[in-house]
């Protein structure tokens, strides 16, 4: 069972909130940090274009977030507010409704960061508060935590757990609505009810300090819920402010734990590694002559210990974190030999590519991204991946299918969206048969798009 | 008087010929018995690591040498050719059997060659003494065929009539019955018991599924047993004395384009190729004839021999077409392509190879303390594999034992073995001598495998205590 993002999925729900429990614990939640963190707590509203079934589709979701600056900047999930969002309205604690943009957002750690009208705010003579970080790294397995956000579109909703695990290894190659996520970070686990609209809201300490923003729960599980931890949280947050975007080096190792393959190995318990179990075909550790199969001691002289899965996040986020372009040394041991191994990094960069629609002829395409040409065996990264027809439109007579990889229009090579908007653009003016060159597990196909 | 006598008695007896001639063409029951002589029951048994199992199929007796032609489908052709035992032939009606020897199978045809055991030939007639109807099958004509019941019931056989429905160019002239014919693989006659065809495996039919409660869902119900589709006997009869040479059926023709793709009609038009049909060549293979003569990937054959390739329904048949242009001639054979190339046409004169060994042909070696089959890497797994061919190393992992050390370890059938403990494995000999020297050891208590799947690479530990 995968853990499911938190929004936006129906279903009943007790309430479950912070009332009961010792006198003390009462008092704590009332201090002053948490009635102020109550105050920075947002219902996010949400509609996205989808380009899915050949045509735009516009949806609405909800979820929560926290307000962290006083220029109102606002924290929540990548996969609440995305680049796909038109529209995003938040709910303040004073029920009020008011505009925000997204400033940015990182699906490898499930993180957006958006921004308040803050003239609206001020035109209409709201005050908002802000919330504080406290520190992840500090919290312990059975400390108390309470989530603040809107399951079910309950808003305002306050729960209470405790740390069922600071240090938790989870990674979806598909989690955040399609994207990659959980390389770079580890989670916190709670037991505080965490219910699809919780996405986004904060989880926090006694004292009100945010420790963590609640992203994914167990589907089916009891209380078994994630969250960001404050200390990734507050670096993405920082980075997108800045950029917009996190930029992250990439070599094309897939690290593998190695467990109780130490003996094996004839490796030293003390000396750790990391276990090389995959070598992504044309990567630059591919290039720099990396094999799967060998073990990683040192990257640039630090060693490694990635013998238990845990562990793998931080080792990632070493390499990711080096600038775009730099080398990066592998000291690695292959057949009881230590060698070197110096790979340039390139930007890292999602298996998922820029979606469109192109309506007139019922077609939802994805761009081919370099990661995703690589993990299909493709030639290169040019050319869109179908993912959906309209039935009854010209691309669905013609016969085209979801998963076609469309190589050529016109015999014209497809190395960007532009190509196809513009011959999209010309049909529209004068519709006329158009050539479609697909691939599909290699087979080469031609289609014609007839008005 | 007398000759007014005679000339009745002579009248007479033309009415006589006259009815005898009718009513013999009649008497199906008469026609049905002889021409059950011409089928068999083949019954043969796949060896594999753990089981065996038995398969029954249909033939057609085709020589007065015992000669038997199976259908295509009949076996497996990931089958390597060691595997397939025990082949014995049954007479319709009869529980006794008498063993067959396995010829081989023919690339053209895709029949599957048996002879039968000289104890059995005298009681077997060739469908070819019934061959000689004046046209061919031809729209609305009675036809009708044998099948036979299952082993439990000696193969008894049983009589099938119909009535042609279309005949149709698939590329070979098929006839469509309105109801099944014939088992796949039997003969099919017509009115006067002449030989008009041999069946094919039937064609699916769509049938709708109602169930309580649910919507209705559509079903494809494919009848094994008895088909309404059968060859017309002018492509039967030329090809029936194709008995491989050898059991492996080569030697085999080969072109080395991969993924001949057809085009539809819109494409056609597009391309100003309004009559005419042409096929796309999705890759060319490394080192392959049609590597050599120059063929390219995306090039569009538009003909063969001169001879345009033709428009014919569905759409997908034109690529059945030019294989079988490539399968009906032999290795060192010329093929003359006409192919498109952008806007160019060129031509190619490709000279056929003989097929790269095949994964049936590849050896194999299997481990039962290690729960493994090895095999060795061929041509086609560096095609499936993309894979440069200089580069293919390793073998391939052809069965792999439930519950065994290996499928524990989260060994998959086809996974391709890289690495044997830490060490690169080089050929077929080298991966059986380690495996061999490992499943030999019983005091080893673990070894440690790095396999590809899909692009990607794991390491796998298999645990032997």
């Amino acid at each position: 069972m995968k853990p499911f993002p938190v929004r936006s999925i129906f279903a009943l729900v007790a309430l479950v909130c912070g009332l009961g429990g010792a006198p003390f614990r009462a008092e704590a939640a009332m201090s002053r940090g948490f009635n102020r963190l109550l105050d920075a707590v947002v219902r996010i509203d949400v509609r996205e274009v989808g380009f899915e079934g050949g045509t735009r589709r516009y949806t609405a979701g909800i979820g929560s977030g926290v307000i962290l600056s006083a220029d109102g900047l606002i924290l929540t999930n990548a996969h609440v507010v995305s680049p796909r969002a038109v529209e995003v309205n938040v709910t303040l604690a004073n029920l009020e409704r008011v505009g925000a943009k997204l400033v940015g957002w990182d699906h490898w750690t499930d993180l957006a960061v958006l921004r308040l009208d803050l003239d609206e705010v001020k035109r209409r003579g709201w005050k908002i508060a802000h919330a504080e970080f406290g520190d992840s790294a500090k919290l312990f397995p059975g400390q108390e935590v309470y989530a603040v956000g809107t399951p079910h579109g309950l808003t305002r909703t306050v729960t209470r757990g405790i740390i069922s695990n600071p240090n938790r290894y989870f990674e979806d190659s598909r989690g955040v609505n399609g994207y990659e996520t959980g390389a770079f970070n580890t989670w916190l686990q709670t037991d505080a009810a965490i219910n699809p609209g919780n996405s986004g809201g904060p989880l926090v300490t006694e004292d009100g300090k945010v420790v963590g923003i609640s992203s994914r729960g167990y589907l089916g599980a009891n209380n078994l819920g994630f969250a960001i931890p404050s200390a990734t949280a507050r670096s993405v947050m920082a980075g997108l402010v800045q950029q917009g975007t996190i930029v992250r080096s990439y070599v094309g190792i897939v690290p593998g734990a190695l467990q109780d393959l130490e003996n094996f190995y004839a490796l030293q318990l003390s000396s750790g590694g990391v276990l090389v179990n995959s070598v992504d075909p044309g990567s630059p550790a591919a290039k720099a002559g990396l094999r799967a199969g060998d073990i990683v001691l040192a990257i640039d002289g630090a060693k490694v210990d990635g013998r238990f899965p845990e562990q793998l996040p931080p080792i990632q986020n070493l390499i990711a974190s080096r600038p775009v372009g730099s080398t990066v040394k592998f000291t690695a041991r292959r057949s009881g030999e230590t060698r070197e191994f110096a790979a340039v990094t390139e930007r890292l960069e999602s298996r998922v590519g820029e979606e469109w629609a192109f309506e007139k002829w019922g077609l939802s395409v994805r761009k081919v991204s370099r990661t995703y040409a690589r993990e299909n065996q493709l030639e290169d990264a040019g050319g869109v991946v179908v993912i959906g027809v309209q039935s009854g439109y010209p691309a669905d007579v013609a016969g085209v299918t979801r998963g076609d990889i469309v190589i050529k229009i016109n015999q014209q090579p497809i190395d960007s969206l532009a190509v196809m908007k513009a011959a999209h653009a010309a049909y529209e003016a004068n519709p006329a048969p158009t050539l479609l060159e697909t691939q599909r597990n290699r087979r080469v196909s031609l289609y014609i798009l007839k008005p | 008087m007398t000759s007014f006598r005679r000339c009745g008695l002579v009248l007479i007896g033309i009415a006589w010929l006259a009815v005898a001639r009718v009513s013999a063409a009649a008497d199906l029951p008469t026609l049905w018995a002889e021409r059950a002589k011409a089928v068999v029951a083949v019954e043969y048994v796949t060896e594999t690591e753990v089981d065996r199992r038995p398969t029954v199929t249909m033939g057609t007796v085709v020589d007065t040498q015992g000669t038997v032609i199976l259908p295509p489908g009949a076996i497996d052709p990931r089958a390597a050719l060691w595997q397939l035992k025990e082949f014995r032939v049954y007479l319709p009606g009869d529980a006794n059997s008498a063993p067959g020897e396995y010829l081989g199978q023919d690339a053209f045809t895709g029949w599957h060659f048996v002879r039968a055991d000289a104890a059995l030939r005298a009681r077997m007639v060739p469908v070819t003494n019934f061959a000689g109807p004046k046209k061919p099958a031809g729209l609305a004509d009675f036809v009708w065929g044998i099948g036979l019941r299952g082993k439990d019931e000696d193969f008894t056989p049983y009589l099938l009539q119909s009535h042609v429905a279309l005949v149709q160019a698939l590329p070979q002239r098929t006839g469509i019955a309105q109801q099944e014919v014939a088992a796949p693989g039997l003969p099919v006659f017509d009115r006067e018991g002449g030989f008009a065809g041999l069946a094919l495996a039937s064609f699916g039919q769509t049938f709708l599924q109602f169930s309580r409660g649910a919507r209705s869902s559509a079903v494809m119900l494919v009848n094994v047993e008895e088909s309404s589709a059968f060859l017309l006997a002018e492509d039967v009869l030329p090809y029936l004395g194709r008995v491989p040479k050898q059991p492996n059926g080569r030697p085999l023709a080969w072109l080395g384009a991969y993924g001949l793709e057809p085009m539809d009609r819109e494409v056609a038009k597009f391309l100003k190729l309004s009559t005419q049909s042409g096929a796309v060549v999705s890759e060319v293979l490394e080192g392959s004839p049609a590597e050599k003569a120059g063929l390219r990937a995306r090039d569009i054959v538009l003909a063969v021999d001169r001879k345009p390739l033709p428009q014919l329904k569905p759409d997908s048949v034109v690529v059945r077409y030019l294989e079988r242009e490539i399968d009906r001639r032999a290795p060192g054979d010329a093929l003359p392509l006409s192919v498109l190339r952008g806007a160019e046409r060129l031509e190619l004169n490709v000279v056929l190879g003989e097929q790269p060994k095949l994964v049936r042909e590849a050896e194999r070696k299997y481990f039962d303390r290690l729960g493994v089959t090895v095999r060795e890497f061929v041509y086609g797994d560096a095609v499936e594999r993309r894979a440069r061919t200089a580069d293919s190393a390793g073998v391939v992992v052809h069965f792999v034992k439930p519950s065994s050390p290996v499928a524990v370890a989260g060994l998959r059938f086809d996974d391709w073995i890289k690495e044997i403990d830490g060490a690169e494995v080089k050929t077929f000999a080298e991966a059986v001598q380690r495996l061999a020297e490992i499943d030999r050891d019983g005091n080893r208590p673990e070894f440690v495998i790095l396999v590809g799947r899909g692009g990607e690479t794991a390491v796998l530990r298999v645990k032997l205590k």
